[in-house]
């Protein structure tokens, strides 16, 4: 076998053009992923009738299921959906004007949404009971109570595992291609068919991902940081 | 006035409040004892409804709240002319000293931030923390963190502070710096509810002493009645466990 060590160079270049579709998909289903996650987390924690048993059913079936089935769902469904509401309401809207990416965001923020409610869930859970009661016993609110003393301890412990939860939305990101969506994955297939040239085009691919993951436990490193700064004795 | 009338309160099978009537007048410093498991814990708690009575009324001033489930607003009303301090301090560990006292004056109170900001500070000064206004809980000792646990029910300026054992969990040298600071504020005429195991303080501090055992008020009276003429058998136990007469007289 004949490795071409300059083209993984040259697939490199190319497959950085790519690097925006999987950065979208990524921050997307990672962004409305923790928002669905939080959702969903009260909503069980705090035994909403109804919400709280679909928050169930909706988590259950979702970590039940492969990443790429919800991608498929969502491409197959959502327009037989879409598409029988809007003629039975006279819309003019059909599926057809949404574009390819938007399947993508939609389906992983499903996924992302249901990992990340156990995720956030561990974090509420840990944070000390003695917090509520003391927010309770000046008087706040329940809502005033989780936004400025439970979510806030809960997100900074959170930090590591949402970190993977991370990683792991990058990562899957790539089953994009399944519906013709050319994010990094996507563009490695293109150029090494083309050039006949697939390891290269992979190795170039894997270490393109390495570096992203690598930056984002960076990034994650330096949140946690700062966000823990009051869990750190000693002197300011 | 505080008026706690016909308390009760059951967990699982045990009932650990048996119809409890106590009056506590403004200005009053009442120290409530009583053997571990006498349901003292539990009646302070009741008094903002952090625990939920199952019967009973807390009355503070006009408002009075009943019964297991009285709605939203009756407790929150409640919880806004009581302050709590706690044995295991319960400070904002994410919040500095000063954001900690500040939080239910803004949140709460709505009081402008600047405003706020000078209360608080006055108050953690009070509690001769006016060094450690930007530490967070973390940095500071057990005994500090109370302290600024006490600056926080202050600054709310309530009706009535519920002391819950405040230093039970501190090591043995820090306790008189908190005890002081208690001292030192009960002298100003705020009404205090204080659930403690330290006799000395009870005895130099209350106004009124209430001993409970088995979920019930046992006897109640002046500090010197209580500790030097117990009506009581169980209070007489008690006091005896607690602080043995030494057998010699000088």
């Amino acid at each position: 076998m004949n490795l071409d060590p300059s083209f993984i160079w040259t697939a490199g270049l190319s497959l950085l053009q790519a690097l925006p579709e999987t950065l979208w998909i990524t921050f997307v289903s990672v962004a409305a992923g923790l928002v669905i996650g939080t959702a969903v987390a009260l909503c069980r924690m705090y035994h909403i009738p109804v919400l709280s048993q679909l928050s169930a059913g909706y988590v259950a079936f979702v970590r039940g299921t492969p990443m790429l089935m919800h991608l498929l769902l969502i491409y197959f469904g959502l327009p037989v959906l879409i598409d029988g509401i809007s003629s039975a309401m006279g819309w003019s809207f059909t599926s057809a004007s949404i574009p390819l990416i938007g399947f993508v965001w939609i389906a992983f923020s499903i996924t992302a949404g249901a990992y990340m409610s156990e995720v956030v869930r561990a974090g509420i859970q840990a944070v000390d009971k003695g917090q509520v009661e003391a927010a309770q016993s000046i008087g706040m609110t329940t809502i005033q109570t989780l936004r400025r003393i439970i979510l806030p301890q809960a997100l900074s412990v959170s930090l590591p595992n949402l970190s993977n939860s991370v990683i792991g939305m990058l990562h899957g990101s790539t089953l994009a291609y399944t519906i013709s969506v050319v994010e990094i994955n996507a563009r490695a297939q293109i150029v090494a068919a083309d050039n006949w040239k697939y390891f290269e085009a992979y190795i170039a691919a894997a270490i393109l991902f390495w570096v992203l993951t690598i930056l984002i436990e960076w990034i994650s490193g330096w949140l946690e940081y700062r966000l823990n700064a009051y869990q750190r004795g000693g002197a300011l | 006035m505080i008026q706690l009338s016909g308390l009760s309160k059951t967990f699982g099978t045990q009932q650990v409040l048996k119809e409890i009537d106590l009056t506590v007048d403004k200005g009053e410093v009442v120290v409530i004892l009583g053997p571990s498991g006498s349901g003292k814990t539990t009646m302070l708690r009741c008094i903002n409804y952090l625990e939920r009575p199952d019967a009973g009324e807390v009355r503070i001033g006009h408002l009075a709240v009943q019964g297991k489930h009285p709605s939203r607003r009756d407790i929150h009303q409640l919880r806004q002319r009581t302050a709590m301090v706690f044995q295991q301090y319960n400070l904002f560990k994410h919040r500095t000293a000063l954001e900690n006292v500040m939080e239910g004056l803004t949140v709460v109170q709505r009081i402008p931030r600047s405003e706020a900001r000078e209360i608080s500070a006055r108050m953690l000064e009070k509690v001769g923390l006016g060094s450690k206004l930007d530490h967070y809980p973390g940095q500071l000792s057990g005994g500090q963190q109370q302290r600024v646990g006490i600056a926080r029910a202050l600054a709310l300026n309530p009706e009535v502070i519920l002391f819950d054992e405040p230093t039970s969990a501190l090591d043995p040298e820090l306790v008189g710096e908190v005890l002081e600071v208690i001292r030192r504020i009960a002298r100003e005429g705020i009404t205090m509810i204080v659930v403690t195991h330290e006799m000395g303080f009870a005895r130099d501090v209350a106004n009124r002493v209430v001993f409970m055992d088995g979920g019930i008020i046992v006897e109640e009276g002046q500090p010197e009645e209580i500790f030097q003429r117990p009506r009581e058998e169980r209070t007489r136990q008690f006091l005896q466990r607690i602080m043995p007469e030494p057998n010699y007289s000088i």
